[in-house]
């Protein structure tokens, strides 16, 4: 069907666990140890560790409010981590945009929302604190120069469009400008440097971090850990633990090393164990999501993924047996790929579904031409040649594109209750677009436990670990069973600039 | 003394197959880099070069250049590219004595036919 070679693709994301996971083990791995008698090797007056969103917000803010010698670590040769690579999906409440299209919104609706995807488990007052901030966010990106869609999207589990992306339909539309603000009001940048530890002083605080320089990701190559003393405190923006197979099959062992992933390679979460061994509460690890508008024709995110999540709202997802629908084009990720996972033969074998939007609505989005460019979407002229290439029932097929039609037309979906808003006017009709799904592991809502001081709580004690915040997705239990998509960044922008300032007042 | 001479020549043997075996990859190589590891390995021998080390020859700016794809496709510029800019280092896509994938390919499907690992 596709030239794509999918089986060296599904090799290399093994290999990639394998690597993670020899890093882990290295022989030479350092933990936390006390500060007592260590010789610094250097002395500055903030740690960042990770270069994403959390980790950028929190240079620029703690610049803001006064800092002059900041020092942010990496442990790829690249910046960016996940943050780089993400959709550039960012929601806020109360934006000019939504004032501008007439959006009614507000920050407990936004809550409300994602209380609601959160299954009761969510952390409402960390929602709250992040929606609250979430505009402030979104003018940091504005203020050091990134660029948006003119319109707003209603992603799945969202009551209302309030979500803006990118123009270049990527996080790095905000990674970048913030990388060179960094650079530009003189944050110290290190690539290659890993974090292996916390150094400890007498009552527990944190003081200083063991930092492993020189560091080839998956090479054999020791580099050197240095001491470095970390006058005001450390922040811990290291992401999340999707590419750690061992980690996440812990949690949850159908999520092997068959299973696609869409984050970086750096999501391996050795700094989220640190802190678990340093006292923090592990919080939510079990709750991995999956994406379910990513494809198995390509690797990573890719190109669809953003594709699907613009065209979910006005598209009809179908079974390749039935020709039928078999859930909410836009419920929340949890409900969609565990309702993709079922599609299957009798062998229960993977039969990846199909998402049709007709051409003329898909390609408003700018990457339909390149998923057709690179294979990993069709066009089809009519409905016919649509059933043959995939082998869907023509009869079944034809008749759920009439009911769907109806639902267009009267704006109420009778089989899932889908919110047809943003369907309105936009019929399924030939030439069609199609794209298969199936999930990837993709966000991690799990890690340690915050407050919305970004202050990193301990298990004994009850209290928050001295010199020690933590910002973005290593933290966990803030959205609980599933997260919404489009509520990452400002969480870990926020977060960022919350724990800049909390260290700040310190 | 005998010994250390085997030894030694068995160390320059070593290290004579490892840069033949890179000049391989990219024979324009061959010249500049001749028996001289240290060219490359400011780091020292047993050490992976530094970040800096290829841009002794090579800029940044020339090679974008080089690779640049049509208006459309200008993001898929390795030396430019939409995720880090002109900030991959080289080692990331670029091996001398093992070839490596392009960093891209973790997720896109488009080719490099010029690439040589
Ligand atoms: C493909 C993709 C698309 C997404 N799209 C969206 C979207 O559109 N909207 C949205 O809201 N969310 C989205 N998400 C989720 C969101 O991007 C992430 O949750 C977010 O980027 C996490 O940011 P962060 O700053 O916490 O971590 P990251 O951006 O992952 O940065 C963490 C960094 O820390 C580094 N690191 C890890 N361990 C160490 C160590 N020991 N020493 C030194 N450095 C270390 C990593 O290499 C990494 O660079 C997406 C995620 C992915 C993977």
């Amino acid at each position: 069907m596709s030239n794509i070679d999918l089986l060296g693709r599904r090799k290399f994301i093994a290999g990639l666990g394998i690597a993670a996971g020899a890093a882990m083990v290295a022989p030479a791995m350092a933990v936390s140890e006390k500060a007592d008698g260590v010789k610094w090797d250097k002395e500055v007056e903030i740690v960042i560790i990770g270069s994403g969103f959390a980790g950028l917000a929190a240079a620029i803010e703690a610049t803001r409010k006064g800092a002059k010698d900041i020092h942010m670590f990496e442990k790829m040769s690249y910046f960016g981590g996940n943050s780089a690579i993400n959709g550039g999906l960012f929601a806020a409440p109360g934006t000019p945009m939504q004032k501008t299209e007439g959006v009614k919104d507000s920050v407990d609706r936004m809550v409300n929302d994602q209380l609601a995807s959160g299954r009761g488990v969510a952390d409402e007052g960390l929602l709250r604190h992040v929606a609250s901030h979430a505009v402030e966010a979104l003018q940091m990106t504005l203020d050091a120069g990134s660029e948006f869609h003119p319109y707003l999207q209603q992603l799945g589990g969202h009551s209302v469009a309030r979500t803006y992306q990118t123009t270049v339909s990527c996080g790095a539309g905000i990674t970048q400008p913030l990388f060179k603000e960094c650079k530009r009001i003189g944050v110290n940048t290190h690539n290659r440097s890993k974090f292996e530890g916390f150094l400890v002083g007498a009552k527990g605080e944190v003081v200083g971090v063991k930092m492993r320089t020189n560091y080839h990701f998956g090479e054999d190559q020791p580099g050197k850990v240095l001491n470095i003393r970390a006058k005001r405190g450390v922040i811990m923006a290291t992401g999340g633990f999707a590419q750690n197979v061992d980690l996440r099959m812990a949690q949850d062992p159908t999520l092997t090393a068959d299973v696609g992933c869409t984050n970086a390679p750096g999501a391996t979460g050795e700094g989220m164990y640190e802190m678990f061994r340093l006292g923090a509460i592990p919080t939510h690890l079990a709750y991995i999501q999956s994406g379910p508008w990513a494809s198995p024709d390509e690797g990573g995110f890719g190109y669809v993924s953003n594709y699907s999540i613009f065209n979910l709202p006005h598209s009809m997802a179908v079974s390749r047996t039935t020709g039928k629908r078999f859930m909410n084009e836009i419920a929340d990720r949890k409900t969609r790929a565990d309702a993709e996972l079922e599609n299957r033969d009798e062998k229960g074998n993977p039969v990846p579904p199909l998402l049709i939007t007709s051409f003329k609505d898909s390609k408003a989005h700018p990457n339909t031409e390149k998923v057709i460019k690179y294979n990993v979407g069709w066009k089809f002229d009519s409905v016919e040649e649509l059933a043959t290439h995939f082998g869907v029932p023509l009869a079944g097929l034809k008749a759920q594109i009439a009911e769907y039609n109806g639902y267009v037309k009267t704006g109420e979906d009778k089989q899932f209750g889908k919110n047809m808003t943003k369907a309105a006017g936009k019929y399924i009709e030939a030439p069609f677009t199609v794209v298969r799904l199936w999930p990837k592991v993709h966000y991690c809502q799990g890690g340690v436990k915050v407050n919305t001081k970004a202050e990193v709580a301990d298990s004994f004690t009850g209290k928050s670990i001295p010199g020690l915040y933590a910002a973005g997705e290593v933290c966990g239990g803030i959205h609980g069973v599933s997260r919404l998509g489009s509520c990452s960044i400002p969480e870990c922008m926020v977060m960022g600039m919350t724990a800049a300032r909390s260290l700040m007042k310190v | 003394m005998k010994n250390f001479n085997i030894i030694l020549g068995l160390v320059l043997l070593g290290l004579t197959s490892l840069s033949v075996q890179s000049a391989e990859i990219r024979d324009y190589h061959k010249d500049v880099i001749g028996n001289d590891c240290k060219t490359c390995h400011d780091n020292g021998i047993k050490q992976f070069p530094s970040d800096e080390s290829c841009l002794q020859c090579h800029d940044v700016d020339d090679l974008a250049k080089q690779t640049a794809r049509s208006e459309e496709d200008k993001w898929q510029n390795p030396h430019n590219n939409l995720h880090y800019g002109k900030e991959v280092p080289c080692q990331e896509c670029h091996g001398e004595h093992t070839p490596k994938e392009p960093l891209c390919s973790n997720c896109h499907t488009f080719k490099f036919d010029k690439h040589k690992g």
